[in-house]
């Protein structure tokens, strides 16, 4: 029996989990092999200091604490002190707040799209130097050299709006008076078509 | 608490441990004091080796016995009750130990290896008079500390077995593994405490 086989069976050997033979042969192989049998003092020695430790007594007044605590959590039994690792609230918390923005984030895109369309209604395609101080009020028919640029709109002008608000009949009047008369006109009304 | 006799009612302590957690489940109030009379050196001893902390171990073992107060209605009549039990125990204590990884409160192994290395204490040999030099106290703070420097799963059988003195069948069935796994375990879990504990083995001539 070479070393190894008796080593593997140490265990065994300790635990009487082996066959009369096999005892037999161990013993005959430590009686020759001090190697082994030094080794399995240590190995038997670990296992005697294990068993030699004191046993732990319960405290005093165990069991009426235990009686006690048993009731009170049987009346409660959610009450139980969870073994929930603390990791698992500020999971739920965080796949929580992932989960609501994926719910709104198709409500926010549309919403997002419309604000851009509205910007791009009110953005104009001027000339860079439209914006410029030295042209404060720039042509509007000016070409379109560059991208859209969003401009105030103080710069155009609203007198002719802010009197047709006033009065929506007097600039047609105004330039009724300036034009020829129409021979097809006649007296002081006036169609006004948008 | 109820006295352990009332009039009519014959005596829970010459109960057996499964017919006392059977009167347990019916609602005996007599019987779960007697249960927890029984087995709370047990169940304190198996708690405190495996955390190797013996003030959390009185609170872990407390909880051990709440735990089959509230699940009583569970317990399988004819089954082995110590077995239930020390199934419980040994899920608590687990959860303790990778409650205590997770928080890295847990005992350092460089801590062992300087304890070793700086005193002086070595195995008890009367042969060769060296028990006078040897603190008890502290040969056993090591020996605890080092069986809890055992990874878990390899110490939980080795104390279910060497401490507790479980069979193999018994141990397999408390943690639902294999026979052959805990043999196998509890094989590797004693060539670790050996190794742990080798400074402590020293012979003379071998140092």
């Amino acid at each position: 029996m070479n070393c190894g086989r008796v080593r593997s069976l140490f265990g065994a050997y300790w635990d009487d989990e082996i066959t009369q033979a096999e005892r037999e042969w161990m013993d005959a192989h430590f009686a020759s092999c001090t190697a082994c049998r030094e080794r399995y003092d240590e190995y038997a020695r670990t296992l005697e200091l294990v068993g030699s430790l004191p046993r732990e007594e319960a405290s005093a007044g165990f069991v009426e604490r235990v009686v006690a605590r048993a009731h009170r959590a049987a009346e409660a039994p959610d009450r139980l002190p969870s073994a929930q690792p603390g990791w698992v609230p500020v999971a739920a918390g965080a796949a929580l707040a992932v989960l609501a923005f994926a719910a709104v984030l198709p409500w926010l895109k549309p919403s997002d799209r419309g604000r851009i369309a509205t910007r791009a209604a009110t953005t104009v395609s001027v000339p860079t130097a439209a914006l410029e101080p030295a042209s404060p009020v720039p042509s509007r028919r000016a070409p379109a050299k560059s991208g859209a640029t969003q401009i105030s709109d103080e710069i155009f002008d609203h007198t002719e709006d802010v009197e047709f608000i006033l009065d929506p009949v007097a600039p047609h009047r105004a330039r009724a008076r300036q034009a020829p008369p129409a021979a097809a006109v006649q007296g002081e009304r006036a169609v006004i078509t948008f | 608490m109820a006295p352990d006799r009332e009039p009519g009612l014959p005596s829970v302590v010459s109960l057996s441990d499964e017919d006392l957690m059977a009167r347990v489940a019916e609602d005996d109030e007599r019987a779960f004091p007697e249960l927890v009379r029984r087995f709370q050196g047990r169940v304190t001893n198996l708690v405190s080796r495996i955390l190797n902390d013996r003030e959390c171990a009185d609170d872990l073992a407390q909880e051990v016995f709440v735990r089959v107060f509230v699940h009583r209605r569970n317990y399988r009549r004819g089954s082995k009750f110590s077995t239930w039990l020390f199934t419980i125990a040994a899920n608590l204590a687990k959860n303790e130990i990778r409650r205590r990884v997770r928080k890295r409160n847990w005992f350092s192994l460089d801590a062992l290896q300087e304890l070793v290395n700086d005193s002086a204490i070595q195995l008890a040999d009367p042969t060769e008079g060296r028990e006078s030099r040897m603190e008890r106290e502290q040969l056993r703070d090591t020996v605890g500390r080092a069986i809890a420097a055992v990874p878990e799963k390899y110490r939980l059988s080795l104390v279910l077995r060497d401490i507790e003195g479980l069979s193999y069948e018994e141990i397999a069935q408390v943690l639902g593994i294999p026979g052959g796994t805990v043999r196998s375990r509890i094989n590797r879990a004693r060539g670790m405490l050996k190794r742990k504990l080798q400074p402590l083995l020293r012979r003379e001539g071998t140092s």
